[in-house]
């Protein structure tokens, strides 16, 4: 008898979002399959991949590889640059850790110039990482949504504390794309959308962040939370889960011992650079393979490897 | 040696000497002045404020006192320590409203027509309420030179053959004060006590004839109330509540564990409820029904695991720590005299028995009240404490669990939260354009608000979510004169400021508040939610849904379901049955059988633990939301337009 495979393709889809304008613009979500599951139905749109830089360079970023790869960088922008050119990163991460007040506390305006210097080079769709600190990302994204407009950029991220004042700024004064952070559980995913269209955000404008952790601590969380939003959003036709999901992972996975600790204090673990990237390339796969339409990473080697690997499933 | 003076608001002052270093809240406590610590002292809930008249306290630093309330004098009692004689201001709070005592008015009769409805309710599902309690009228021949039959002789004869009984047992109390009554009737006397086969256990004898009592007792870890009942006829004689004395050493169950293990610690508790709480409560009974204390010859407690093991004085420990074992589930032969209450000390206490650590006596004697046993359709009931239980069934099965609802629904821990007695608001409406409220409140006509009671929360709740001035997580989102915000920018809606109120201070919910009570009704859904999955089930199966507890006169259900409490299913399915954990102890303490039967019932009720079910962490979450974050369970509910 004739194998007869059983297509499960749902009716409901995921938003497609759309970040940048032009030929460069991308489209994130959109599918109406579960993640790769390309021989139920193609997947609408593939996964993009980010390439992170950040507002104090290579501070954060010691191994090797980085220092050859951006060498000669002396600005965001001359890194931006760089960043462009390599192949399989579709959108630029700019990440502004050093406005962080328990940090550099780099002013709002020092930062907004810095992203203008950048914007003025960059061809591709940008999102914008804030420090994580609810006062400071609210007055730094209100300037930021304001110097990018018509760039059609994606703010990472509002959060039940922010949210009202990041919605209203970014994606209603200023029409960009909000990304909604919560913290690996899908009711609090939930709650946040809800609250952030109720406040009148349109919901094309939403893209979610829902959490994350580095392979290998506490994945378990990670993995099941995106399982659990991709099956409510497809096969619930769940309205409020349905926005494409977006992961930071390189500020995840450059920070956990595997991918700091010297080679010299641990020999036999092999090079610190391989390690980071080898955390950096398993945990962005797991996050795709799980629902993330969307990764974020830092290591040019980590970008080449995942473009291959969605390009090799779709 | 230093002299520390409490002095209350209405002039009276308490002082006790302490020695230096010597924490304020504890010596509060020692001098049994009643400063509100429901975190039980950790310095954690910021409630239990004094302020300072005179000399020094040596304070650790508390982010619940501004600068400037520091300024003007207020302290954390907990984080005091003493440096020196000093004299604090101990301020009535609305809580002191909460543990005073209140008889109830049974002159209208409405009380006494809800007890009297359950117990033919009761009888007719076949629970018996005879008892072998009599009462006889005896009368002797006086003794003379020629007859020398001693008084024990001789009432023991004239019982054998007034009863038909071969024995008659002569206890202790009888016997000291027989000699005396005897005398005083003229050898006509009434005998009262209980007979049991062939024999008569004579517990009173009187000149007159007075009411045989039997007393039932709910023992709620925030709020106790009892009921004085005549024996015979199951009329109710009298009725009181008052708050749980116990509440100082904690407001839930866990801090009062913590609070009993401490040295010294499980007597403390046991005076707190019974010198303090259940003596006053019996004699203001018997006061008022116009009976002796001697005369009360059953009682019955109803009260959950931790309260009946703290009224016992038994180590409540191993209820808080896993694998929760409390001593017992079922125990009898308690006797009055052996707890020092106020009853005759012969007399039983019938102690209704506990299904889990969580599950307890409240909950097996409000399943009897409840009838659900008696049910064919699928039944729900929930209790509304400050655990909430459930038991979902009906006469084939019935499974238990419960959930850690905190005091919200009582009161506890909402700022200007009460019990339902007077000047308690009990029910709100707001309208949506202008955002003024309309309020009823429990007392007579012209009574000025106090504080919310649960269900002035539950309506006020609804309301603000209906006309959009809070968001589904319960923040403020609309600006207007009856939202005011502290220098934290915390929301709250005011309901009566402080020159509306009867305290002078404002009554007003805020978004602490606000997430409190949102944290305790999505326990109670979240728990209906697990429980029927975890039978395969949904809330379509629910029949009817019985709600108790003392959260005020009735609930509104709609907007119960509104704000996501309750299940959305038809309205008429829900009934509001009062305090059942009373009516069950009720019955209890009338009726040997409604005893057998409860512990039949309680045999035959399965505990579902939650706190290990994977899905509940899970759906408490989506419960913690107006209404839920599954907004398709609840269709109807949604802020207008």
């Amino acid at each position: 008898m004739a194998f007869n495979p059983k297509m499960q393709a749902f009716s409901a889809h995921i938003n497609a979002v759309t970040l940048g304008t032009g030929d460069k613009s991308i489209v994130l979500g959109g599918e109406n399959v579960l993640p790769f599951y390309t021989f139920d139905a193609p997947m609408e749109n593939k996964p993009q991949i980010g390439i992170e830089i950040s507002d104090l360079g290579l501070e954060n970023y010691q191994a090797p590889g980085f220092q050859s790869f951006y060498e000669g960088c002396a600005t965001m922008a001359d890194m931006a640059k760089k960043a462009e050119t390599v192949e399989g990163a579709s959108f630029l991460c700019l990440y502004f850790e050093g406005a962080d007040p328990n940090g550099h506390n780099k002013s709002v305006e020092e930062c907004v110039a810095q992203l203008k210097e950048v914007a003025a080079v960059a061809t591709k769709p940008l999102v914008i990482m804030g420090c994580k600190n609810v006062e400071k990302d609210a007055a730094l994204f209100a300037a930021m949504a304001e110097a990018l407009q018509g760039r059609n950029a994606l703010f990472l991220s509002a959060r039940e504390e922010d949210y009202k004042s990041i919605g209203a700024s970014v994606a209603m004064a200023y029409n960009q794309k909000v990304g909604a952070e919560s913290a690996v559980d899908i009711n609090l995913a939930k709650q946040l959308n809800v609250l952030i269209i109720q406040l009148g955000v349109p919901t094309g404008s939403v893209v979610m962040n829902v959490g994350s952790a580095a392979a290998g601590y506490g994945f378990e969380y990670v993995a099941s939370t995106l399982d659990r939003v991709k099956a409510a959003a497809l096969a619930q036709n769940d309205n409020m889960l349905q926005m494409p999901i977006i992961t930071p992972i390189s500020t995840e996975t450059w920070g956990v011992k595997e991918s700091i600790m010297p080679e010299a204090d641990m020999p036999e673990w092999g090079s610190a650079e391989e390690r980071g990237i080898e955390m950096e390339i398993t945990t962005a796969a797991a996050c795709l393979a799980c629902g993330s339409d969307a990764v974020i990473l830092a290591h040019p080697a980590s970008v080449a490897a995942i473009a291959k690997m969605i390009d090799a499933l779709v | 040696m230093f002299d520390v003076t409490f002095q209350f608001e209405n002039g009276q002052t308490t002082v006790i000497s302490a020695q230096e270093g010597a924490n304020l809240l504890e010596l509060a406590r020692s001098a049994n002045v009643a400063i509100d610590a429901p975190c039980s002292g950790n310095g954690s809930c910021g409630k239990c404020r004094v302020k300072l008249l005179s000399g020094q306290l040596d304070c650790l630093p508390t982010s619940h006192i501004t600068a400037e309330e520091a300024a003007d004098g207020w302290r954390l009692a907990c984080g005091s320590r003493i440096c020196g004689d000093v004299t604090v201001l101990v301020p009535d709070i609305a809580s002191a409203y909460q543990s005073r005592m209140k008889t109830a008015d049974l002159s209208s009769g409405q009380e006494i027509a809800i007890f009297e409805k359950l117990m033919a309710d009761v009888s007719a599902a076949g629970v018996s309420f005879a008892n072998d309690f009599v009462q006889v009228e005896l009368t002797l021949d006086a003794p003379t030179l020629d007859d020398t039959m001693p008084d024990n002789e001789r009432i023991t004869r004239a019982l054998e053959a007034a009863l038909g009984v071969e024995t008659v047992a002569i206890p202790y109390d009888c016997l000291v004060r027989l000699a005396q009554v005897l005398r005083e009737g003229n050898f006509r006397v009434w005998a009262a006590g209980e007979r049991k086969g062939n024999t008569f256990r004579l517990l009173d004898v009187s000149a007159g004839q007075a009411p045989l009592c039997a007393a039932a007792i709910d023992i709620g870890t925030t709020t106790v109330s009892a009921v004085l009942t005549d024996l015979k006829t199951g009329r109710l004689l009298a009725k009181a509540s008052s708050g749980n004395g116990q509440i100082r050493y904690g407001a839930d169950v866990i801090n009062r564990i913590i609070e009993q293990g401490k040295p010294g610690g499980r007597r403390k508790l046991q005076k707190a409820v019974i010198d303090e709480t259940l003596n006053p409560l019996l004699r203001a009974m018997c006061r008022s029904a116009g009976v002796g204390k001697e005369r009360i010859f059953r009682l019955c407690v109803a009260s959950n695991t931790t309260m009946n093991h703290l009224l016992l004085g038994v180590d409540a420990d191993p209820v808080r720590m896993e694998p929760y074992i409390p001593s017992f589930f079922r125990w009898q032969g308690c006797k009055a005299r052996d707890l020092h209450l106020a009853a005759h000390g012969d007399a039983d206490v019938v102690i209704a028995p506990n299904i889990g650590s969580y599950v307890g006596g409240d909950i097996t004697a409000g399943v009897l009240a409840s009838l659900l046993w008696d049910r064919d359709e699928f039944t729900l009931f929930i209790d509304l404490g400050t655990n909430g239980e459930l038991v979902f069934g009906n006469r084939d099965f019935m499974m238990s669990c419960a959930c850690s609802a905190g005091p919200a629904f009582e009161g506890g821990d909402i700022s200007c939260g009460m019990r339902a007695t007077d000047g308690a608001i009990e029910a709100v409406t707001i309208d949506r354009d202008t955002m003024e409220p309309t309020f009823r409140i429990i007392g007579e006509a012209g009574q000025k608000p106090v504080g919310l009671c649960g269900s002035g929360i539950i309506d006020l709740i609804s309301e603000l979510f209906r006309c959009g001035i809070i968001s589904p997580k319960g923040q403020f989102q609309r600006e207007g004169a009856r939202v005011r915000r502290d220098a934290h920018g915390t929301g709250r809606y005011v309901l009566a400021t402080e020159d509306e109120s009867a305290t002078g201070r404002e009554v007003s919910l805020d978004e602490v508040d606000i997430d409190s009570f949102i944290r305790a009704k999505g326990a109670i859904f979240s728990a209906i939610d697990t429980m029927l999955r975890s039978l395969d089930m949904d809330v379509t199966v629910l029949d009817h849904v019985l709600v108790a507890g003392g959260i005020g006169s009735g609930i509104n259900m709609k907007n119960a379901v509104n704000i996501g409490m309750f299940p959305d299913i038809d309205l008429e399915k829900f009934e509001y049955i009062g305090n059942s954990s009373l009516a069950g102890a009720y019955a209890m303490a009338l009726s040997p059988s409604a005893e057998e039967k409860t512990y039949g019932l309680a045999a035959n009720m399965t505990y579902l633990e939650l706190s290990t079910n994977p899905g509940y962490m899970d759906a408490f979450v989506a419960a913690c939301f107006l209404p839920h974050t599954n907004t398709a369970l609840f269709p109807n509910s949604h802020p207008e337009a």
